[in-house]
C-alpha cells in the first residue's frame, strides 16, 4: 500500500473548472437530492421508480368502440368498412358511419402522432364489450361474408385494442380475458383460413400476432396472482401450436406440477414427445383425443408429421420385393385412401394398381413448395367441429 | 488496511487511477474486496468528499459505490443495485474516454460483476415482498452490461494489446448467465457472433474460456446441437480448473447427457466422484434398453432434471434405450430376420403404454431411417430383416 507512487499531483481545480462537467455533476447531483427526498418516505412506498410512470400512464375516457373523432375523420375520408356503415346509406356517394358499429382501427404508431389522448383510448371495460362485439356481432355472424374478409375485420380492430392495452398498461383479468378470445380467434383463423390467397390470408402474419399474443398471456399467467381458470386449455394450446419447440417445452416443463398433471396439458405433452421421438404413429392417434380448438392448434404440424412418416417408412420399408398396403396406410395417416395415395405421390412414392404402396428411400423427394395442398387433408381436424359455432370456438364454450 | 478513514481510500483510489493501475482499482471498486465492511466507509452522502480527492467521472462513480456500500450495510439491494448501476455508468463513460488504453479492464469486470449480483439479490428482494416482475431487474441491468460490450466491441482503432476487445468474452459471460436466467436464450446469438468473428477468441484467459464454452454449449444443446455441444462442453470441463469441484459437477450435468445421446456411458465412478447419482439409474436403463426402468429414473428425479433443463434431453434416450432393447431382441433371437411380434413382447414387457404392431413398425422405421439398425421391415411377413454385417452399428459411428 505505502509503495504506491505518489507521482504528479494535478490540480484538480483547475481541470474541473470545464464547464460541461460541472454542469453534468450539477445534474446529477440534483438527482440524487431528489432520491434523497424520497428517502425520507416509509418503505412501504418503495415503488418510487414505478410512482412516476405510473403518473404518465394514461387512462382512456372513450366510452364507444370508435373514438368520435375517428368516426368523423374517417367517414369524410370515405375510409369506413362496410361492416361499419349505417345501413341503407352503403351505396351513398359518402356513406354514413354506424356508432354501434364502427370499431377503432389499428393505427401504426408515428413519429409526432399522440397516441396516447385519453379521449381517443377506450377503457378496459369498453375493450372488452368491444371484443365481445368483434367475435360474436362480425366473427361469428351468418350474413357477413366472405370470411377472409371478416377475419381482416377482426384481426385490424383486435389489433386495435391490444394497442390501447398496451398504451393504458391494462393487466390482470381484463388483459387476460381479451387475449384468450384473442388467441382463440387467430388460432381458429390459421385453420379456417388455411389455403386462401396470400392477399386474403398471410399465415405468415397471423404467426407473428399469435405468437405475440400467446407469450403476453403466458407472462400474465406467470405474474398474475388471481387464479386463472382457462390457464391449462392455453398452456396446452401453446405447446400444441409450438410442437417440438424447445422453448414452448421448456415453458411448460416449468410450470407447477399441480398444472402439468392436468389432462389438457398431459396430452399436448405426449403429442410433443411423440413429435420429438418421430413417431407420427402415435401422434396422430393422440390427435384424435383432442378437442376441435386444440386440433386448430396442431393442425399446421400434420404436414410435416405425414411427411414425416412417409420419410421415415421410405427407409424401414425400402426393398424392392416388399409392398404396404395403401388401405393401411391410410389408416395410420388418418386420411382416407385416395387421399393418402395423392400424399404418396406428392412425395414421389408409387402407389402400384393392386393399391400397394412401393417404399424406396431413393424415391423419396420433397414435394415443391406450394404443390401440396395442407387444406385437402384437413379431415382430422374438420370431423371434430361437428355443430360448434364460431362463437363457442372463440367464447370456449366448448 | 480494513479501518482506514475515508480520506485515506479516496487518495488510494486517485493514485489508483493516476497510475492506471487497474487491478488495484478495481479491489477498491469491488465487493469482494474487505474495505466493503469498514464501517467508516459506510456513508450516506460522500459525494462532497469525493468531489475533493478525485476528477469528474471517477468522483461520481466512487460517491456511488460508497454510498452502495451503505445500502449493502443495510441489506437494502435495491438501492445497491440502483447505486451500481450509477457505478457502471460512470465508469463507462471514464472508460470511454480512455482512448487505445485498456489499464480499466479489471474495474470493468468488478463494477459489472457486482451490478449482476446486486440485480438478483434486488429482484429477490423484491419478490419476497410481492414487487416487481420477475427478471425485469436482471434485464435492466443487461442492458447496462450491453452499453459496455458495445464500447468493448467497438473499439477498432487501438493495437491487440490496449485493446477494450479483452474485455468482451468476461461481458458475455455475464450476460449468459442473466440470459439462461431469464430464458432469452436467443439473446445469446448475437453475443456468440460477435465472439466469434473476433481474433482474440483463443487467447482469453482459460477461466473466461471455461464459462464461456460451458454456456455456448449448454445453448447448442438447447437447440439440439449436440455435436457442437458435446466440444464445447468436453473443452469447458477438461480446462475447468481441479479445484473447482462445483463448477466441475455443473458442467457434467449437460456434458453427460450429450455424451449419452452420443453412445458414451458415464462409469460409475464418475457419477459417485462428482455426487451425481440421479444420473446413475438413467444410464443403466439406457445401456440395458431397459425403458421401464428409464421411465421410472426420469419420473423419480423429474424435479432434479427439470430445474437443470436436462429433462427433455434424457428423455431423447429413449431412441436409443429402444435401440439397445432392440439389439438384445436380436441377440436372443440369433436370426436375421426377426418376428416384428418379438420386439412388441418386448416393448410390452417394459409397460410401454397401449402400444401395438403398428407403432413398432414405426419406431423401428425411424431407427432404419436414423441409422441405428441396418436392414429393412417386411410388412407382408411381419419381419424385420436385418443385415448380416453390424445389423446394430455403434452409437459413436452414428451422427
Amino acid at each position: 500500500m505505502n509503495c504506491r507512487k505518489a507521482t504528479r499531483r494535478i490540480s484538480h481545480s483547475q481541470r474541473r473548472d470545464a464547464p460541461t462537467d460541472r454542469e453534468w455533476r450539477h445534474r446529477n447531483q440534483e438527482q440524487w437530492r431528489g432520491k434523497d427526498k424520497v428517502q425520507v418516505k416509509p418503505p412501504e412506498e418503495d415503488e418510487r421508480h414505478k410512482q412516476p410512470e405510473k403518473d404518465i400512464v394514461p387512462r382512456g375516457t372513450c366510452q364507444t368502440m370508435c373514438p368520435a373523432h375517428e368516426l368523423q375523420v374517417r367517414e369524410t375520408q370515405n375510409r369506413l368498412h362496410r361492416f361499419e356503415m349505417l345501413g341503407g346509406t352503403e351505396r351513398n356517394r359518402r356513406p354514413m358511419g354506424d356508432p354501434l358499429r364502427a370499431v377503432k382501427e389499428y393505427s401504426r404508431p408515428a413519429a409526432g402522432k399522440d397516441s396516447t389522448n385519453p379521449k381517443e383510448l377506450r377503457p378496459p371495460a369498453v375493450l372488452r364489450k368491444t371484443v365481445r362485439y368483434l367475435i360474436d356481432g362480425i366473427a361469428a355472424s351468418s350474413s357477413l361474408h366472405p370470411w377472409t374478409e371478416v377475419y381482416n375485420f377482426v384481426f385490424d380492430r383486435l389489433r386495435g385494442v391490444k394497442q390501447d392495452m398496451i398504451i393504458q398498461r391494462v393487466t390482470g383479468s381484463d388483459c387476460v380475458a381479451i387475449l384468450e378470445q384473442t388467441v382463440r380467434f387467430l388460432i381458429y383463423a390459421s385453420y379456417r383460413l388455411c389455403g386462401e390467397p396470400l392477399r386474403l390470408y398471410d399465415p405468415r402474419i397471423n404467426d407473428t400476432h399469435l405468437q405475440e399474443n400467446l407469450s403476453w398471456l403466458l407472462d400474465c399467467y406467470a405474474t398474475g396472482t388471481e387464479l386463472n381458470t382457462n390457464q391449462e386449455e392455453f398452456q396446452a394450446l401453446g405447446l400444441l401450436y409450438n410442437l417440438g419447440s424447445s422453448r414452448a417445452t421448456q415453458h411448460v416443463m416449468d410450470l407447477p406440477e399441480r398444472l402439468r398433471r392436468s389432462p389438457a396439458i398431459r396430452l399436448a405433452l405426449s403429442i410433443n414427445r411423440a413429435f420429438l421421438e418421430r413417431n407420427p404413429v402415435r401422434l396422430l392417434r393422440l390427435a384424435q383425443r383432442l378437442n376441435f380448438l386444440q386440433c386448430c392448434a396442431l393442425h399446421r404440424h400434420l404436414v410435416p408429421c405425414r411427411r414425416d412418416l412417409l420419410l421415415i417408412f421410405s427407409h424401414g420399408y425400402s426393398n424392392r420385393n416388399c409392398r404396404f398396403p395403401l388401405d393401411r396406410l391410410a389408416q395410420l395417416m388418418s386420411l382416407d385412401t385416395s387421399l393418402a395415395a395423392q400424399l404418396c405421390q406428392a412425395y414421389g412414392l408409387e402407389v402400384n394398381q393392386g393399391n400397394h404402396v412401393l417404399f424406396s428411400k431413393a424415391a423419396f423427394t420433397e414435394p415443391e413448395q406450394g404443390k401440396l395442398h395442407c387444406k385437402l387433408y384437413h379431415n382430422i381436424v374438420a370431423e371434430k367441429q361437428k355443430d360448434l359455432t364460431v362463437a363457442s370456438i372463440i367464447h370456449g364454450y366448448v | 488496511m480494513a479501518h482506514i478513514t475515508i480520506n485515506q481510500y479516496l487518495q488510494q483510489v486517485y493514485e489508483a487511477i493516476d497510475n492506471h493501475e487497474g487491478s488495484f482499482c478495481a479491489e477498491l471498486l469491488s465487493f469482494k474486496h474487505p474495505h466493503v465492511a469498514n464501517p467508516r466507509l459506510q456513508l450516506p452522502s460522500p459525494e462532497d468528499k469525493c468531489q475533493m480527492v478525485l476528477e469528474p467521472p471517477y468522483d461520481e462513480m466512487v460517491a456511488a459505490h460508497l454510498r452502495c456500500i451503505y445500502a449493502v450495510a443495510n441489506h437494502d439491494f435495491v438501492e445497491a443495485y440502483k447505486f451500481q448501476t450509477l457505478v457502471v455508468q460512470s465508469f463507462l463513460r471514464a472508460f470511454q474516454s480512455h482512448k487505445e488504453e485498456n489499464w480499466a479492464l479489471p474495474v470493468m469486470f468488478a463494477v459489472t460483476l457486482d451490478l449482476r449480483i446486486f440485480a438478483n439479490n434486488a429482484e429477490q428482494q423484491l419478490q419476497k415482498k410481492g414487487k416487481g416482475q420477475p427478471g425485469e431487474m436482471l434485464e435492466k441491468a443487461a442492458e447496462q452490461l450491453m452499453s459496455c460490450f458495445r464500447v468493448c466491441a467497438s473499439d477498432n482503432r487501438a493495437g491487440i494489446e490496449d485493446s477494450k476487445k479483452w474485455g468482451m468474452m468476461f461481458l458475455s459471460n455475464q450476460l449468459f448467465k442473466i440470459y439462461f436466467k431469464i430464458n432469452k436464450l436467443h439473446l445469446c446469438k448475437p453475443l456468440i457472433r460477435a465472439i466469434d468473428s473476433s481474433n482474440l477468441k483463443n487467447d482469453y484467459s482459460p477461466a473466461q474460456k471455461v464459462t464461456y464454452k460451458y454456456y455456448v454449449g449448454r445453448k447448442a444443446m438447447f437447440d439440439s446441437d449436440f455435436k457442437p455441444a458435446e466440444e464445447f462442453l468436453s473443452f469447458a470441463f477438461h480446462h475447468c480448473h481441479r479445484s473447482s469441484q462445483k463448477n466441475k459437477r455443473m458442467i457434467l450435468i449437460y456434458l453427460l447427457p450429450v455424451k449419452m445421446l452420443l453412445g458414451h456411458m458415464p462409469t460409475h465412478q464418475l457419477l459417485k466422484k462428482y455426487d451425481l447419482m440421479q444420473f446413475a439409474d438413467v444410464t443403466k436403463a439406457v445401456s440395458e434398453g431397459n425403458l421401464l426402468l428409464l421411465n421410472e429414473a426420469l419420473s423419480k428425479h423429474e424435479t432434479f432434471f427439470i430445474r437443470c433443463g436436462i429433462f427433455l434431453i434424457l428423455e431423447k434416450l429413449k431412441i436409443i434405450t429402444y435401440r439397445n432393447l432392440f439389439k438384445k431382441v436380436y441377440l436372443l433371437l440369433r436370426t436375421h430376420q426377426l418376428p416384428l411380434d418379438a420386439f412388441l413382447v418386448s416393448l410390452r414387457m417394459m409397460e410401454v403404454e397401449d402400444v401395438d404392431i403398428d407403432e413398432v413398425q414405426c419406431i423401428l422405421a425411424n431407427l432404419i431411417y436414423m441409422g441405428h439398425i441396418k436392414g429393412y421391415i417386411s410388412h407382408q411377413h411381419q419381419k424385420l430383416v436385418v443385415s448380416k454385417q453390424n445389423p446394430f452399428p455403434p452409437l459413436s459411428s452414428i451422427s
